[in-house]
């Protein structure tokens, strides 16, 4: 058997490899033979030279820290906070009464619309960054927190309280863990917006990071090629951090949970 | 889940603690009652004017058509459930929550599924104020007790329905309790399996002398592990008659005994 | 029904008690107005929005028009590739191998950074904005499509076998019926992902849309403006939203709710 799935999963990879590599050689003859202007889309190989040409390692690198500093303060701290709203307005009937109403009138407003008002709040600096990459994570994170809390089988609370737990200990020992499965979805979730609203506020109010990077390389009439080329760097990161957050669930979860 | 104080309806003529008829019963319900307030706002009874007392060390089974109310009155003994009217006692102590020497084996095995088989009966002993290398080597003992010692590092999902159930059983007896509630516990199981925890169940109340009260829907099952089968009838659930069950251990199934009671439960129950 | 009336009492009240400490707030100083506009003014802010408009003569509700009208052209679009494309990728375990890295790569690629490329390509105007939709709801729908006929139930399909159906029928009548909860699931996932993108994408080289209009009203010192805005994209959201939760339980009542479905 588990020869077998290793096999199939090895031919999986091979497979998928193969079409990557065709679609990059697609998208470079088109670019070679002229069906599509190279100027305004170049070929990987172009856009390369370009970016090598046009960027030094050092602002690549400048751009790519505050990037990541900026969606990993926020994402944490958005997780963290949606993580306890959603857990005690599960757990404590009279908060959850509270808290849920004011909660959903607010999520349908996707993060990216509190822009202004961050600025408003918090001037251009980087905490009206931090604020919306903060609600980024949040809203995922405290729903799926109260919905796995509010889908905890009762009789896994039973079962403790006969062996006498009850109150703080009865939440953090049994019922957390229970609810931990969705949690993890809306951790996985979270992140994905953070990225997404990340991205968007170095674009539309910001003077460094991959997204001003790029925006900034358009509205200085610069290469086509380094925007290509930072296009798929942001979509590279975004790719493998959401792989290390799954690998850091299933190691957290995978084990009982399955997955 | 609130465990609000356990209401108290005592008739003048009921006596005092220790009196009438059931002065040696270990675990007394007196009319105990259940009503079920519904989100509408309607009143289900669910149980009504329960009167049992069972002996210490004695092995007693409910039986009866499901939602009868066998698994509430069980929850009411194990103090998961508040009693509506009327009072149980043990030891001559009125239960008002969990914790007063009842260990409960769930129907799903209502194992943790984050913690492997170990670590779920060394949960048993988190209030024992053991060190956590005392509570391990005990959980591996307990664990030894039902012949899971090979199995200790699994997860849940990872067991088959009858080593669940045996690591549930383990994790009963953590707490030494001295009464062992159990609801339909091996009901989800295949017949081999079945047996061989029923005779495992047998051997370890015979050799901890505890207290048990084991619910089911098998009549076989109840006639092979009780002193006396308590047959509960619905709508509102009721006590409708209790069959001592005089053979000798270990049953058979052929015994003409067995079948002639075997008879007597099922006509009861089929009317 | 009374029942009903006091569970809906207290985050009512609680409601109420935080809208009257913020107007009380901007009174007695403690909050800055232009910062936490009150109540009171906001309610001004949106009878003149939706009279005399902001900027003049673009009212509120032809800003919502006007956001709408982007969206779904763009999530339109995408719904009519990605369905069709993902039922037959689906089908075929080679291409769906073959693509799958593809499409997880495509999918990771922040929307909204294509902007400036995209620019490049159709100019700041209308298709730029309807293009970058497409491309976000396009991935988000693709891989549920794919997903929701790759993992329909084997008991089901070898059921449907043993009455003697294959091809296109068994796919027809069985895979496809089964993926429908799932599809569903990725069109409601796709709208949210939609709605994020106008927002943004309005923000940048437009003065009409609703991400436009909150973005404009900053710079014009105009916060309850802004907040009207927000609470209208809010509401517009959930209703289509909830409007499509309506459509998959009349159409799927044997389906139960696929709101946590992984992605
Ligand atoms: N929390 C509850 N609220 C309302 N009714 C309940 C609740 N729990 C059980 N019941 C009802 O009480 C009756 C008895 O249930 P139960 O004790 O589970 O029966 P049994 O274990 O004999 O099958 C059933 O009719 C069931 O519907
Ligand atoms: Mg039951």
């Amino acid at each position: 058997m588990k020869p077998l799935s290793r096999l199939s999963a090895a031919s999986d990879l091979t497979l998928g490899l193969i079409g990557a590599i065709l679609a990059v050689a697609a998208w470079e003859i088109s670019a070679r033979t002229g069906l599509v202007d190279p100027a305004i889309f170049p070929s990987p190989s172009l856009a390369i030279r370009a970016a090598a040409e046009r960027l030094t390692a050092e602002t690549v690198a400048d751009n790519l820290f505050w990037s990541l500093l900026r969606v990993f303060s926020g994402f944490l701290l958005g997780a963290l906070a949606g993580a306890a709203v959603g857990i005690a307005a599960g757990w404590y009937r009279g908060f959850g009464a509270i808290a849920r109403p004011l909660i959903e009138l607010l999520r349908p407003i996707p993060p990216l619309a509190w822009i202004p008002l961050a600025i408003i709040w918090f001037g251009l600096g980087e905490p009206s960054k931090f604020f919306i990459i903060f609600l980024g994570a949040f809203f995922p994170v405290v729903t799926a927190a109260y919905q796995g809390m509010r889908s905890i089988d009762p009789m896994l609370l039973k079962a403790a309280q006969t062996f006498g737990l009850s109150g703080v200990p009865l939440l953090l020992r049994v019922a957390v863990p229970a609810a931990a499965p969705d949690l993890a979805t809306g951790v996985r979730i979270g992140w994905g917006l953070s990225f997404g609203v990340l991205v968007a506020a170095e674009l539309i109010a910001a003077d460094r990071g991959l997204g001003y990077m790029i925006i900034n390389e358009r509205n200085t009439g610069g290469s086509v090629g380094v925007i290509v080329v930072g296009i798929l760097l942001i979509g590279a990161l975004n790719l493998i951090t959401d792989a290390a957050i799954g690998a850091a669930i299933k190691r957290w979860i995978g084990r009982w949970h399955g997955a | 889940m609130s465990q609000s104080p356990v209401m108290e309806r005592r008739s003048p003529d009921a006596g005092v603690e220790g009196h009438g008829p059931a002065e040696t019963a270990f675990i007394r319900i007196d009319g105990a009652r259940k009503v079920f307030t519904q989100r509408s706002g309607g009143a289900v009874p669910v149980l009504d004017n329960v009167d049992l007392a069972i002996a210490e060390n004695e092995f007693v089974s409910f039986i009866g058509r499901s939602g009868c109310g066998k698994t509430t009155l069980l929850n009411m003994i194990a103090g998961l459930e508040d009693v509506s009217a009327g009072r149980i006692a043990i030891a001559g102590k009125v239960v008002t929550g969990p914790g007063q020497g009842q260990g409960v084996v769930f129907q799903q095995h209502a194992l943790f599924p984050w913690l492997t088989a170990v670590d779920n009966v060394a949960f048993g002993f988190h209030k024992s104020g053991l060190a956590k290398a005392e509570r391990r080597r005990r959980a591996l003992d307990l664990l030894a007790l039902v012949g899971l010692e090979a199995a200790a590092g699994r997860y849940p999902r990872e067991m088959s329905g009858g080593m669940q159930q045996r690591v549930s059983i383990a994790r009963a007896l953590a707490l030494d309790p001295q009464i062992l509630l159990m609801d339909e516990p091996f009901g989800a199981l295949d017949e081999l399996t079945r047996i061989e925890l029923q005779q495992e169940l047998l051997r370890i109340w015979e050799a901890r002398r505890k207290t048990i009260v084991f619910v089911t829907h098998s009549i076989s099952e109840a006639l092979m592990l009780s002193d006396r089968i308590v047959l509960l009838a619905p709508n509102p659930g009721r006590i409708k008659r209790i069959f001592p069950v005089d053979l000798p251990r270990p049953r058979l199934r052929t015994d003409p005994g067995f079948n002639a009671l075997y008879q007597a439960i099922w006509n009861e129950l089929s009317t | 029904m009374t029942r009903k009336l006091v569970q809906a009492l207290p985050p009512l009240a609680a409601f109420t008690v935080l809208l009257l400490l913020w107007e009380a707030g901007v009174r007695y100083g403690f909050l800055k107005p232009y910062q936490f506009p009150p109540v009171s003014r906001i309610a001004r802010g949106f009878v003149e929005l939706s009279t005399t408009g902001f900027p003049t003569g673009v009212s509120i509700w032809s800003h919502a028009l006007t956001t709408i009208l982007r969206v779904l052209q763009g999530y339109g679009a995408a719904l009519a590739l990605a369905i069709p494309l993902g039922l037959v990728i689906g089908a075929l375990p080679v291409v769906d191998k073959l693509t799958a890295p593809l499409i997880v790569f495509c999918r990771s690629v922040a929307t909204l950074s294509l902007l400036p490329l995209v620019i490049v390509w159709f100019g700041a105007g209308e298709l730029t904005k309807v293009f970058l939709i497409g491309y976000g709801c396009f991935w988000v729908m693709l891989s549920n499509v794919i997903a929701g006929v790759r993992y329909v139930d084997p008991t089901l399909v070898r059921a449907a076998r043993t009455f003697g159906l294959k091809g296109l029928e068994l796919y027809r009548s069985v895979v496809l019926p089964a993926a429908l909860p799932r599809i569903f699931a990725g069109a409601r996932m796709a709208l949210g992902v939609g709605f994020m993108v106008i927002v943004g994408a309005e923000m940048i080289g437009t003065i009409e849309g609703l991400g436009a209009l909150i973005m404009e009203a900053r710079t014009f010192y105009r916060s309850e403006i802004t907040i009207i805005g927000m609470l209208v994209i809010g509401l517009i959201g959930f209703t289509i939203s909830a409007g499509l939760m309506a459509l998959e339980r009349a159409m799927l009542p044997w389906a139960g709710n696929l709101d946590r479905v992984r992605r």
